[in-house]
């Protein structure tokens, strides 16, 4: 292309040939501030392309003439390490006029001026153009299926490993003129797919010696192939660990990193180590080494529940209490007359009754329980929500009686103490009872009730709210249930109170607004 | 709280028929909020309890926001499917005049690294009124949680 003059202020996105002055070239290439000297012939300042901030990609056509006679591979990293930031060498092409070497770059940068060294002397043109047609290029379907057969070859189903090493040298496709260069987006695109539609299972993926110099289109991987654990990506272009940032939702047990540009970066190998596992938090092995096992900060997620322990009563005198209270109550629930348990309820006392919901194969067996049930994730008419929620202790007890008659087994209790104030007892009694006559008899049953009471009197408790859920027993609990020979009611003694616990419960019951007192009858 | 002995959510007047519909509503809405959290914002969940809540889960007793928050991070993660869901307005005797709810509810849970379960659970829900609107804020004064096959 054409070379504009060294006065030619006015065309802002021109470099001019510039010279790289022989020094002492030892081969290394420094980067001077800009403006300064070492130019021969240049105009002044301002290579400042026109006005900062750019679009995030400007593409740009290096021309290097004579560039046959420089090794490609020297050149491209000699411009590579030239360029302040990084570039995308897109299309390497030869022509024949003057021999130059045109290299399509895509630059993120405003172009500045540039001096460096180096032996020998290479001039390089630099021009803006526009993108590339290679770009467009898509994949062929047949060369897809070349390259899947070819990704098959290096498959591994044993280990589930897939190398992929050095891929565009593989024999396969070089013969088919498929050039797979997996840096470009279209063949990498092509591999994640291909590894998506046929091995999601893949564990270990190699990408080493590829030229890779982002991961951009790799990171495709993390919700492709979420198994992946193995990643060797040594031997390729990737400048910085910033670039691994995209590949942090892979959870790798190993990582292969070695030989990029990257690993010069860090001054020490504690500080390497802790600047990739800060990506990979698992890691257990880095460019082949085990590494010390990591100081997890993060908490790993537990997949234990804390051991299930029996009653919780919270005091030995709530205990006392409600061991009293359940005695007395179910000694009547079991006699086959439930209305003397008008004493238990307050007057403005609440009831309901609730069975799994009826995708539950083991409702259906509890046919006499059914009319009464209340479940309002089922039931949304307002009108049976409030039917079914029996208010006042005499409709309380009316539906009591009609429940199916019970044997409840004491020893299978077990209570949870919610709350207590000095107001307010709540706590849950989960057990077992039989039915003794009706079309269920000898059924089993479990059950989980909770109870809501105030104090009565200095002995005793009101229940203010009662909810029961019922429920079939397994098979389990049915061989542990009524093992002991329970008491019957009448021969059960009543615990009496020690002097102290009476007074604690005096003191728990502040006022007593109720005109009955619960007594054993 | 002061003016909380004047603060009823459910209506103006006591009627017990209002009652039993707004604590319908109210403990579906609960339901709905605090499973979701539990599965999904676990994080969040102690902020649905009263500070002095508590928790008495498979006859662990747990209590106060602080031990609640450890608590509820110890578990593992959770897929919790409500099956039977029915809920009492609370006597105003046990509570001294602070609207309460009784909510119990069942149905099954898969926590992570275990198989699916079936459990029982119950709450205490009191009103809080909130300083953003005219319906209440419910907060969990007491919950109880146990599995059914606890004991195997």
């Amino acid at each position: 292309m054409n070379s504009g003059s060294p006065q030619d202020g006015s065309s802002h996105r021109r470099f001019n040939p510039y010279r790289w002055p022989n020094r002492r070239g030892d081969g290394q290439f420094d980067r001077d501030r800009r403006g300064a000297g070492g130019y021969r012939g240049e105009g002044g300042g301002g290579r400042e392309g026109g006005g900062g901030g750019k679009d995030k990609s400007s593409w740009y056509k290096m021309i290097i003439p004579y560039g046959r006679k420089y090794d490609k591979k020297w050149l491209l990293t000699a411009l590579q390490n030239l360029c302040s930031v990084p570039f995308t060498p897109v299309q390497v092409k030869e022509s024949n006029a003057l021999k130059p070497i045109q290299v399509h770059v895509c630059l993120s940068i405003k172009p500045g001026r540039q001096v460096a060294r180096s032996n020998p002397r290479v001039i390089v043109l630099m021009n803006p153009c526009p993108p590339p047609a290679i770009l467009n290029t898509q994949l062929k379907p047949e060369d897809i299926e070349h390259l899947k057969q070819c990704m098959a070859k290096r498959f591994d189903g044993s280990q589930r490993a897939l190398d992929l090493n050095n891929i565009r040298t593989d024999p396969d496709l070089v013969s088919q003129n498929i050039r797979a260069i997996l840096s470009r987006k279209t063949f990498m695109d092509a591999v994640v797919k291909i590894i998506e539609e046929n091995i999601p299972e893949l564990v270990c993926l190699n990408l080493s010696n590829n030229k890779l110099y982002k991961l951009e289109d790799v990171a495709d991987l993390i919700s492709k192939a979420p198994h992946l654990k193995i990643l060797n990506l040594s031997h390729n272009e990737l400048k910085s660990e910033k670039e691994l940032d995209r590949l942090k939702g892979l959870k790798l047990v190993e990582l292969w990193l070695d030989r990029n540009p990257l690993c010069d970066q860090f001054k020490d190998q504690l500080t390497y180590i802790s600047a990739i596992r800060e990506r990979f938090p698992r890691l257990l092995k880095l460019d082949g080494h085990d590494l010390p096992p990591p100081i997890v900060f993060e908490v790993v997620s537990p997949t234990t529940t804390p051991p299930c322990k029996g009653s919780y009563f919270g005091s030995e005198e709530i205990k006392v209490l409600i061991m009293h209270f359940l005695q007395q109550y179910y000694s009547v629930y079991d006699s086959g007359n439930r209305q003397p348990l008008l004493d238990a309820y307050h007057d403005g006392a609440s009831f309901s009754l609730s069975l799994p919901s009826s995708q539950n194969p083991n409702r259906c067996s509890l046919r006499e329980y059914h009319k009464d049930s209340r479940n309002i994730k089922r039931l949304k008419d307002p009108s049976t929500r409030f039917r079914l929620l029996k208010h006042t202790r005499l409709n309380v007890v009316a539906l009591l009686n009609e429940l199916p008659k019970t044997q409840h087994d004491s020893a299978s209790f077990n209570v949870d103490v919610n709350t207590y104030t000095t107001t307010l007892l709540s706590f849950t009694v989960s057990g077992m009872f039989k039915e003794v006559d009706g079309k269920s008899q000898d059924a089993v049953r479990a059950f989980s009730r909770v109870f809501i009471a105030v104090p009565a009197g200095i002995s005793g408790l009101c229940i203010v709210n009662d909810e029961l859920f019922v429920r079939i027993a397994t098979t389990e609990e049915i061989q542990h249930a009524f093992a002991a020979t329970a008491p019957t009611p009448s021969s059960s003694p009543v615990p009496t109170l020690t002097a102290p616990q009476q007074e604690m419960l005096s003191a728990f019951s502040l006022k007593s607004g109720m005109n009955l007192e619960w007594s054993q009858k | 709280m002061g003016s909380l002995a004047e603060f009823c959510p459910f209506c103006n007047t006591a009627d017990f028929r209002t009652h039993v519909d707004a604590s319908c509503r109210y403990s579906e809405e609960f339901t709905n909020i605090y499973y979701d959290c539990m599965d999904k914002k676990r994080r969040n969940l102690m902020r649905l309890y009263l500070d002095k809540a508590t928790l008495v889960w498979n006859g662990n007793a747990v209590s106060g926001q602080a031990a609640l928050g450890d608590f509820f991070e110890s578990l593992p993660s959770s897929e919790f499917s409500i099956q039977t869901l029915d809920c009492q307005p609370v006597h105003e005797q046990a509570t001294q005049g602070q609207t309460t709810l009784l909510v119990v509810t069942a149905g099954q849970v898969k926590f992570d690294g275990q198989k699916q379960r079936y459990f029982n659970q119950n709450f205490l829900l009191t009103a809080q009124a909130s300083p953003t609107s005219d319906q209440p804020v419910w907060k969990i004064a007491s919950d109880c949680f146990r599995f059914q096959d606890w004991s195997s």
